[in-house]
């Protein structure tokens, strides 16, 4: 786990480097491939796994299961929380594990979040970002999708260290609550692949300017307009207000800015 | 149809999204997606198709979808004819709405919380409102933000762009089209909308 890893991250920090395209995506042609890779890895094992394990098991089960690593997950984002020095969030997640830990049999039943304590789950990459590495290139990982070059290098490490050690005392067990993991989560998102082949002109395109926007986003980095887009920013210079009809059928031509295709109001 | 579909909202006892001038940009919002989850209740599996058109036909006069496709385009959008622009924003529209209509079901037993208070920007003529969805029941306990940007127009507050978790889902499409535009001009972008909102064929 931990050495592709870093392989992945040195190739990122150093070679492939394009100069044309997405500004924050510099090695968009590794990042093409391992796509590709990840998009056949799951239209023959991933999704096929993912749905078997959606066939054999009922609802609460996958709930129960998902609670599990979830409170696996507040361990690990309680430790980021901290080394943020955000105390509320950490005492949260503090509150969170220590509950469902107990009283929610091990994890297998979400207390807390009913109880009025969100989960706000920070990861190492977060903690990055929180101390300034805001910025970070995009990199898709084999087998778990997009991430940034930050983000990956504070998984590699924290998986690289522990790899569940703590949790688990044989490797094997490890590995097999790491596949229960994917799987489980893959499941989540099963019907809205649909959706995203439905929606993208280009797919990978589509995925990375949304996970960027996303995560760019909730690490509270702005992507300077000067590096892409000078002048895209005022919505107004591209559609003046006072814009001629454009649908005639519907728009009523007296009135400026008619400019919505089906708004023909319904009576009052 | 629209006489008839508002009719029956009326005798149901529904109001219509509201286009009133004296509606808040709050109140477009909250209003609409109270009104889209009750339709959507109604979904039991053997109206989905009823269903959906009648939550179309409530939400979509709702979004300005020229200022949408202007703002998913970005600058190339002022080398574009008007009868471009058209076309643009009419298979535009399509694509968005076949692609969400497919999922709004996934959505039926989602709680949206509308935040009350809206940011005003650009002296009062556009808006974003903050909502937070939450769906029970999916093993899914975060809470997904969903912020909608509407302006001020002739006839009154038009949604033009919509975020998801700080993403949104109008300028996700700038570099696909820009691409598109740069490698075959503005009808080449038309064209692959074009063939991508044909019925039957394989995305």
């Amino acid at each position: 786990m931990k050495q592709p890893l870093i392989l992945v991250a040195c190739c990122a920090l150093t070679a492939c480097a394009s100069s044309s395209g997405h500004p924050q995506d510099p090695l968009e042609p590794m990042n093409r491939v391992v796509f590709s890779f990840n998009d056949k890895a799951d239209q023959y094992v991933l999704k096929p796994v993912a749905e078997g394990y959606r066939t054999i098991t009922p609802q609460p089960v996958r709930t129960a299961v998902g609670n599990v690593f979830d409170n696996l997950r507040d361990v690990y984002s309680l430790a980021n929380h901290a080394l943020q020095l955000e105390g509320k969030k950490t005492a949260t997640d503090v509150l969170r594990v220590s509950i469902n830990s107990t009283f929610g049999l091990f994890g297998l039943i979400d207390l807390a979040t009913p109880m009025g304590l969100p989960s706000y789950k920070a990861t190492l990459g977060d903690t990055f970002a929180h101390y300034g590495w805001k910025q970070s290139s995009y990199l898709v990982i084999p087998l778990l999708g997009p991430s940034t070059v930050r983000d990956g290098t504070g998984m590699g490490l924290s998986f690289g260290y522990s790899s569940g050690s703590w949790v688990f005392q044989e490797n094997r067990d490890a590995v097999a609550a790491t596949i229960l993991y994917g799987v489980g989560a893959r499941e989540k998102l099963l019907g809205l692949d649909d959706t995203f082949s439905e929606a993208a002109l280009d797919r990978y395109s589509y995925m990375r300017d949304g996970y960027l926007q996303y995560r760019n986003a909730k690490v509270g980095f702005t992507p300077p307009a000067s590096q892409q887009n000078p002048d895209d920013d005022n919505i107004d210079d591209l559609v003046p207000e006072y814009m001629p009809a454009t649908e005639p059928a519907a728009a009523v031509p007296q009135q400026p800015d008619a400019s919505a295709p089906l708004a023909a109001a319904p009576a009052p | 149809m629209k006489k008839l579909f508002t009719t029956l909202l009326l005798m149901l006892g529904l109001s219509t999204p509201a286009l009133a001038a004296g509606d808040s940009p709050v109140d477009v919002i909250s209003n609409t997606s109270q009104n889209a989850l009750d339709l959507l209740k109604k979904e039991n599996g053997k109206n989905t198709a009823q269903v959906r058109k009648q939550v179309e036909d409530m939400v979509v006069p709702l979004f300005d979808f020229t200022r949408m496709t202007a703002l998913a385009v970005g600058k190339d959008w002022r080398a574009a004819t008007p009868a471009q622009q058209n076309q643009l924003a009419e298979q535009f529209q399509t694509l968005l709405v076949r692609t969400y209509s497919s999922t709004m079901t996934r959505f039926k037993s989602a709680q949206i919380d509308v935040k009350p208070n809206a940011q005003i920007n650009n002296n009062g003529r556009e808006a974003v409102v903050k909502s937070e969805v939450t769906l029970p029941g999916s093993g899914d306990k975060k809470n997904v933000m969903v912020d909608y940007t509407l302006y001020k127009g002739a006839q009154g507050w038009k949604i033009f762009n919509v975020s998801v978790e700080g993403a949104s889902l109008v300028t996700i499409y700038r570099n696909q089209f820009g691409e598109e535009i740069r490698k075959n001009g503005v009808d080449g972008l038309i064209k692959l909308l074009k063939d991508k909102n044909q019925p039957g064929k394989p995305a």
